[in-house]
């Protein structure tokens, strides 16, 4: 299942997938699949990312 | 047994491994030796390991049955384990570049394209010369040239599978 609040908290940051990348220090093509729903990150890069969004985990991640 | 053979090609396997050490810390941009992954590529990487090893087992037990068989291959031992070996790293390496797992954290690319230019070249200038010499095969059998050539089959195979991942990942961003 795509993450697209995922997508659209890095849109609104005016982020690319590559400078989140780099900021949570994985490989662009990691940031991809995780948006697409392809790969089930751990819980580091799961608070890395909430944290370079500025987001909570309930926020990003939570499925309803 | 011929002992200098075997120290030539012992020495040579020696050089070749000084030479790829230097070309990849050239190649990584924090100057170490081994390139570093992410989780999910580290994830990918172990799969293409276990698919890679699987690959090389199938293949020798096949070996294993012909030779069994007394079926004759019209090539040297070195050259038939050399193939299973290739065939291995080939295996890995396509399931690793189409999972997206081409470039590690502290690649350089550009160094890296240049490491994989000067690794074709060095393969292809065997393999020209014995065709241009006409010793590529003698007496039905093929000759040491043969592994040159097995290399650039896999680079070759890398190259394609890397070009039909860019084409599939074009289309998928399109749509």
């Amino acid at each position: 299942m795509k993450n697209l609040r995922m997508k659209s908290a890095r849109a609104a940051k005016d982020m690319s997938q590559e400078e989140l990348a780099k900021i949570c220090n994985v490989s662009r093509q990691t940031i991809n699949a995780v948006e697409k729903g392809d790969y089930n990150p751990t819980i580091n890069l799961c608070i890395a990312i909430c944290k370079a969004l500025d987001k909570t985990l309930d926020e990003i991640f939570w499925i309803q | 047994m011929n002992i200098y053979r075997l120290t030539g090609v012992a020495v040579g396997i020696f050089v070749g491994l000084i030479i790829c050490a230097v070309l990849f810390r050239f190649a990584n941009t924090n100057k170490k030796l081994k390139s570093e992954y992410d989780e999910r590529q580290r994830a990918i990487r172990n799969l293409a390991y276990k698919y890679a090893f699987y690959t090389v087992m199938f293949y020798e037990v096949l070996m294993l049955v012909l030779g069994i068989g007394n079926v004759q291959i019209p090539a040297p031992a070195y050259a038939i384990h050399f193939f299973g070996i290739i065939l291995g790293c080939t295996v890995l390496g396509v399931y690793c570049v189409w999972k997206d797992v081409y470039w590690g954290m502290n690649n350089d690319r550009k160094r890296y394209i240049m490491v994989f230019a000067v690794a074709i070249a060095l393969n292809l200038i065997p393999v020209i010369a014995s065709i241009m010499g006409g010793s590529f095969i003698t007496d039905g059998q093929v000759n040491m040239p043969v592994i040159n050539f097995m290399v650039l089959m896999m680079l070759f195979a890398l190259f394609v599978t890397f070009i039909l991942k860019h084409i599939v990942d074009k289309r998928e961003n399109e749509t």
